[in-house]
């Protein structure tokens, strides 16, 4: 699905991401951790070139994201992102929210479009939401109503990025259930989060990074009952106050 | 008994004078249709400002475009990667006009621009213009500012879900924008209103000369330049109620 080979990423004179390799298969549910200013974001952000990569390259379905020809729009596409602040568009309903790409980019017609938003609203329990407006909305509804966004584009993987860091803790469950659902279906997630508990138990991959490299790349029970590196047993033991 | 026989007299006094200066100010303005020197400023001034105001936007948003583009054609040498000719054109551009005066500029244009084959061209057109360019650059600020102030993410997601630049401008970015930069907006047209007051400076008869005109044929001051400083209050008062109105009906979603 996804393949990155000799990924490097420098801000300026600072190495983010040093010479990262990886490949995601169709499925896999893939769960990013690692303490801040590990490069973990700016990986995520680089798979749909929201960041531009310095060295290497990307293939999404096959498709080198780096490469001059390659409309990186259609990729977009097929690439759902969840940002951690939400990005709704504030000046938009939340149906309008849903049905805006794909009339622009898809071709949908307005009745069809407005079905299917419709079908995702429900999918995430904000059918009644249709007609507010985002400021309207709490959190987690804000987050729920951004992943339907991202869905009614029919990704064929989401991205998230810390998509429950922004909200208040009796929020982050609602979030995380629609994703745990989002994951029973069967949708390829790359997940950077902080909420260990949950990529322990949906993530069928964890990578852990630290300082722009990924250091472990293993199953969640492996690499949370038996880290290989020392940073990463240093960073278990912060997180789980062991 | 006596104090109110003084006071009735000061008041019937009073009304001596008021109606003596009712016929005053009469001869001041209706004497000699001179009123129409005032309507004709009008005229000029609110002509000027519609020129200028219509340039000033058109203008702004091309500058405000060009300091925000992504064009780095030298990118690959050392030393040029953040090089961009057409922003560094668009800041020369607002720094140079933001920096002198606009009476300079207006001179400029006037005594050394428009003389020799284009000396006849009608002053409005000149003045016109002159503001116009003007107003140009504090409108491409204006701009620049509401979208720079945006919330990144707004772009971000919206090129995430696949949305080329230009649809995402369009539909998202241009629309939000368009709310923040409004009320400055204004605040620009109402300079740019009471700043064609200096047109005078190139013959140009617009409100305020039409008051000095006044002046010079009644021996009056005061009453003529009042006359038009209220004329200027009330054509920004309807202007500003209008525009609240507007922003309001934009407010819907916040």
């Amino acid at each position: 699905m996804i393949k990155v080979a000799n990924l490097y990423k420098n801000f300026g004179k600072l190495e983010v991401l040093k010479n990262i390799s990886a490949e995601i298969h169709k499925g896999d549910i893939v769960a990013i951790i690692g303490p801040s200013g590990s490069g973990k974001s700016t990986f995520l952000r680089c798979l749909n070139r929201l960041e531009e990569p310095t060295a290497g390259h990307i293939y999404v379905k096959g498709a080198d994201l780096m490469a001059p020809g390659t409309d990186i729009n259609k990729i977009r596409e097929k690439v759902g992102m969840v940002f951690q602040h939400f990005n709704l568009f504030p000046h938009k309903t939340v149906l309008e929210n849903l049905t805006l790409s794909p009339m622009k980019l898809k071709g949908y017609s307005q009745v069809d479009a407005n079905k299917k938003a419709m079908a995702l609203l429900d999918k995430v329990g904000l059918r009644e939401k249709a007609d507010a407006y985002p400021n309207q909305l709490s959190g987690g509804q804000k987050q729920r109503i951004a992943i339907a966004r991202a869905l009614a584009m029919e990704p064929e993987v989401m991205l998230f990025d810390e998509p429950t860091s922004a909200l208040d803790p009796e929020m982050i469950k609602e979030v995380l259930d629609v994703m745990r659902g989002l994951a029973k279906e069967g949708m390829t997630m790359l997940i950077v989060t902080h909420e260990m508990g949950f990529a322990r138990s949906v993530a069928n991959r964890l990578f852990f990074m630290d300082r722009g490299d990924i250091l472990e790349d293993t199953t969640p029970a492996e690499l949370f009952d038996n880290p290989k590196h020392e940073r990463t047993k240093e960073f278990l033991e912060k997180v789980l106050n062991k | 008994m006596k104090y109110l026989a003084s006071i009735i007299n000061y008041i019937f006094e009073l009304q001596i004078r008021f109606v003596e200066y009712l016929g005053l100010l009469k001869d001041i303005f209706l004497g000699g249709n001179r009123y129409m020197y005032i309507i004709n400023g009008l005229a000029f001034s609110i002509g000027t400002t519609l020129l200028a105001g219509l340039i000033g936007v058109i203008l702004g948003i091309f500058i405000a475009l060009m300091e925000l583009s992504h064009f780095y054609p030298l990118k690959n040498k050392k030393g040029w990667e953040k090089f961009n000719p057409i922003s560094s054109l668009a800041f020369a551009y607002v720094d140079l006009i933001r920096g002198t005066p606009a009476v300079v500029q207006l001179m400029i244009l006037a005594n050394l621009i428009f003389v020799g084959a284009l000396r006849d061209t009608p002053i409005l057109v000149i003045a016109g213009l002159s503001f116009g360019i003007n107003s140009g650059a504090y409108v491409a600020e204006i701009i620049r500012a509401g979208i720079e102030g945006l919330d990144k993410g707004q772009m971000e997601a919206a090129r995430a879900l696949g949305m080329p630049y230009g649809v995402a401008m369009k539909e998202i970015i241009i629309p939000q924008a368009v709310k923040k930069i409004l009320p400055a907006l204004v605040s620009e047209f109402i300079t740019l209103l009471k700043e064609t007051s200096i047109v005078g400076f190139i013959g140009g008869v617009d409100l305020l000369r039409s008051a000095n005109i006044i002046t010079s044929q009644t021996y009056r001051g005061v009453e003529p330049l009042l006359a038009v400083g209220l004329i200027y209050l009330i054509l920004t008062a309807v202007f500003t109620k209008f525009m609240r109105g507007i922003e309001k009906g934009l407010k819907v979603s916040d």
